[in-house]
């Protein structure tokens, strides 16, 4: 049905309407009611809940979503933990989030030895080392700073790691939840460093986390004074315990065990310190026995979001027009397009970008098209304007191999049966 | 766009390029132009700046900002800053003094690591296995499991660079329930242990049950997989060698262009066995009303307590009788409560003395026993 507002329009949907009255015989309250097969009870029957009170407006303090929507969470696979729950990962359900910014609920969640809960009253943060004059702050002193808000994701450099030798899940969420994306607020790194004042002979700065497992990584002075920043607010509230309340460092577009949480504390030195995860983890092992050491930034990377395995086509009928919507993301810039292949990457053909395009972001793309209920192997690959392309599985592995654990963004293919199953493939030579 | 660039490189470079750009794009791949060199941040990316006010051309900044010196808080006090420092970098900065022997270590890691990294750290408990890797593995790629491919070994002796690693690792995260617990000589002991299972020599001596690690003998450790990692950062360089490194995609499987028609493809392979079975909660696109929750006592006092001090070992069977597991239960609760109780508070085999938990009460600890023993009738 249009939406057109002319009176002849609404004069024939009276008329319409007074027959579907005529045959149901008068809908009202205590009336019996007919329905034909075709009708629809939703449409004609008052529901339940416009029959009564609905919850008071200080039922809930802090808003919770619909429990309809109680499957839409993180979830976990022992697989993916170091032994137990605390050092781990929960999975973001990225098949159920629109737009570009994750509910903070919902944010993947990564520890490496639980999530602190960190007391804002003892709060420090100290820089030392190679500067002119150390500094400690409290949370209030921190947050008198100038802050700017910024859209980021974040992606643990682990995202998608089971699938370098094979296909392993048929799931989005387990493929590519080890991200999330939000609006982070804090002060700049080169704003707070101002008249703390970096010496010249130091190159590299240790960030530490103040949680169980006291995460220490190593970053280079340049990104720290590029677009680094201190945080303490994620979507507008302040942090999640599991995000590093009250305050973690953001490093743009880098691995996300580089954005330390519950950070306590940055040393600058002329050297890097090399930690447990620039050595024993987050190190790349390639097919010469010799391994990665630091790899900072996340590469770029698409998937497509509608359809996927859970989110399939199998409500379509032949000849409907079907939005391809997708996520596609770069640490490295920004997406600058994404291509799409209906035939497993022979031929390619332009998607378009959608709303927001920022730098370091997740951004949506769109491709309207035709199904017609026979089998496709539907791909996408991304781009930036740093000039990188998306690999296709066999480029990326012809280099890395298959047991570099981290950073693997090649092209996702999904099998999207004639029923409109949706299977995750690979394309393997 | 395209002309943009050009013009900020020579002639010379720039009529090779658009020569060669002309070829490809009539072809059907593209081309994707990336930034100059000069113009790449440390990472390879784009680097953007503040200009008109505004950040990247989207984000609008205060131009305020940027023309005062801002500060607050306070100069730390020299106590202060050394309390706070406990990283040991690789140049051994940081490392503190003491000393321990290869058969202390032996012992620590039994009643405090053993549980988890498995006797003499070879695994087998869920938790990451330590020992007994082999450096000529690490070219190994499993790429058929099924035809009896070998993956690499990546032990503390096989991979780790460098020994700073370990103490520092050691004397932060370790004992995973309660880090920050070890004292330095303690660190220094089980460090020595680790040291000598993986047959790592000082001086071109093993490491025996009666040798004492000290920081001046550790200093000397040199592992062998130290060369085993690139690029070389450590020199006076070493941003701008990562620079170089990430500004090449070559290194990295990543390509600079498009192909767009009848592009070089392969067969496609399906999933054998889906791991999605293992998810939890499993996985539902369902929109309906959530069932009732059974009560699982989960929020009684010695549930929570439970939770945060005994579930990292009890809730994995290879490292302790797991609460819910009847099995693993049924002959320990024959026993009786005041067997378990005593086994609780006074430690038994693997368990520790209140499961490491110093800090609980006997009433406490006999209160959580009972809620295990509740959960795993």
């Amino acid at each position: 049905m249009n939406n057109s507002n002319s009176i002849d329009e609404t004069a024939n949907r009276r008329g319409f309407l007074k027959n579907i009255a005529a045959s149901v015989v008068a809908a009202g309250a205590l009336a019996p009611v007919t329905l034909s097969a075709k009708d629809d009870p939703a449409l004609i029957e008052e529901p339940e809940w416009g029959k009564k009170l609905g919850f008071p407006v200080d039922a809930t303090p802090y808003g919770q979503p619909s429990p309809y929507e109680h499957n839409v969470i993180r979830r976990v696979h022992k697989l993916l933990s170091s032994g137990d729950m605390y050092a781990s990962v929960a999975m973001c359900p990225i098949q159920d989030l629109s737009g570009i910014i994750t509910p903070n609920g919902l944010f993947f969640h990564r520890s490496h030895g639980g999530a602190a809960i960190v007391d804002p009253n003892e709060y420090r943060l100290v820089i030392h080392g190679l500067v002119e004059k150390p500094l400690v702050l409290t949370l209030e002193q921190l947050k008198r700073y100038p802050s700017e808000s910024r859209i980021h994701f974040i992606e643990c450099p682990a995202n998608g790691s089971t699938e370098w030798r094979a296909p392993q899940f048929n799931t989005l969420q387990f493929m590519k939840g080890m991200m999330s994306s939000a609006e982070w607020t804090g002060v700049k790194l080169s704003t707070l460093l101002k008249d703390v004042g970096i010496k010249p002979e130091a190159k590299w700065v240790l960030a530490e986390g103040s949680d169980n497992s006291h995460m220490g990584r190593t970053l280079p002075v340049e990104k720290i004074l590029d677009d680094a920043m201190v945080v303490w607010a994620q979507n507008g509230e302040a942090l999640r315990p599991e995000q590093g309340y009250p305050v973690r460092l953001l490093v743009p577009g880098w691995e996300g065990n580089l954005n330390v949480k519950w950070l306590k504390r940055l040393e600058f030195g002329d050297k890097p310190w090399h930690a447990k995860e620039e050595t024993s983890k987050y190190t790349m092992l390639t097919p010469s026995g010799k391994a990665i050491r630091f790899f900072w930034p996340m590469e770029v990377n698409s998937v497509i979001t509608s359809p996927c395995p859970d989110k399939p086509w199998t409500d379509l009928k032949k000849g409907d027009i079907v939005e391809i919507e997708g996520l596609a993301w770069t640490g490295q810039g920004t997406v600058k397009g994404v291509d799409i292949s209906f035939d497993g990457g022979k031929n390619w053909v332009e998607a378009n970008l959608k709303g927001l395009v920022l730098p370091k972001s997740w951004t949506r793309f769109s491709y309207m098209y035709k199904w017609e209920g026979k089998p496709i192997l539907l791909s996408s690959r991304a781009y930036d304007d740093a000039g990188f392309v998306q690999p296709t599985i066999d480029q990326e592995v012809k280099v890395m191999g298959v047991e570099a654990i981290y950073h693997r963004n090649a092209i996702v293919t999904w099998e999207v049966k004639a029923n409109g199953e949706v299977n995750n493939v690979h394309i393997r030579s | 766009m395209f002309t943009l660039e050009v013009k900020k490189i020579s002639k010379v470079v720039a009529l090779t390029l658009f020569a060669v750009t002309t070829f490809v794009n009539a072809g059907d791949v593209k081309d994707v132009k990336g930034p100059s060199f000069k113009e790449r941040a440390i990472d390879g990316s784009v680097e953007y700046k503040v200009k008109d006010n505004s950040y990247a051309g989207v984000y609008k900044v205060n131009p305020q900002v940027a023309k005062e010196k801002i500060k607050y808080g306070r100069t730390p006090s020299k106590t202060e800053i050394k309390a706070g420092d406990i990283d040991v970098r690789y140049d051994w900065q940081g490392l503190p003094d003491g000393k321990g022997s290869v058969a202390k270590g032996d012992e620590l890691f039994e009643a405090k690591c053993a549980m988890c990294h498995g006797d003499m750290g070879s695994g087998g408990k869920g938790y990451p296995k330590l020992t007994g890797g082999d450096i000529t593995t690490l070219k190994n790629q499993l790429v058929h499991p099924e035809n009896g491919d070998e993956g690499p070994e990546r032990s503390i002796g096989a991979y780790w660079p460098y020994a700073s690693t370990l103490w520092w690792y050691i004397k932060t995260g370790m004992p995973f329930p309660h880090p920050m617990s070890l004292s330095n000589d303690d660190v220094y002991a089980i460090v020595a242990y680790l040291l000598s299972v993986e047959e790592i020599q000082i001086d071109g001596k093993d490491l025996d049950d009666d040798y004492v690690l000290d920081k001046k003998k550790l200093m000397k450790v040199v592992m062998p997989n130290v060369n085993g990692f690139y690029p070389d950062v450590n020199g006076k360089d070493g941003p701008m060698v990562m620079k170089k490194f990430l500004s090449d995609p070559k290194n990295y499987g990543t390509p600079t262009k498009r192909c767009m028609k009848d592009c070089p493809t392969a067969k496609v392979v399906h999933i054998k066995a889906s791991l999605n079975d293992g998810i939890t909660p499993p996985l539902s696109e369902k929109r309906d009303m959530p069932k009732e929750k059974k009560s699982a006592g989960g929020d009684n006092k010695f549930a929570k307590l439970y939770k945060a001090k005994c579930s990292a070992c009890h809730g994995n069977d290879a490292i302790a009788p797991k609460v819910g597991k009847k099995d693993s239960w049924a002959d320990r609760i024959k026993q009786g409560k005041d067997t378990l109780y005593k086994h609780a508070l006074k430690g038994f085999k693997g368990m520790p003395a209140k499961g490491g938990n110093a800090d609980l009460s006997d009433a406490d600890v006999k209160g959580i026993v009972d809620y295990m023993i509740e959960q795993s009738k």
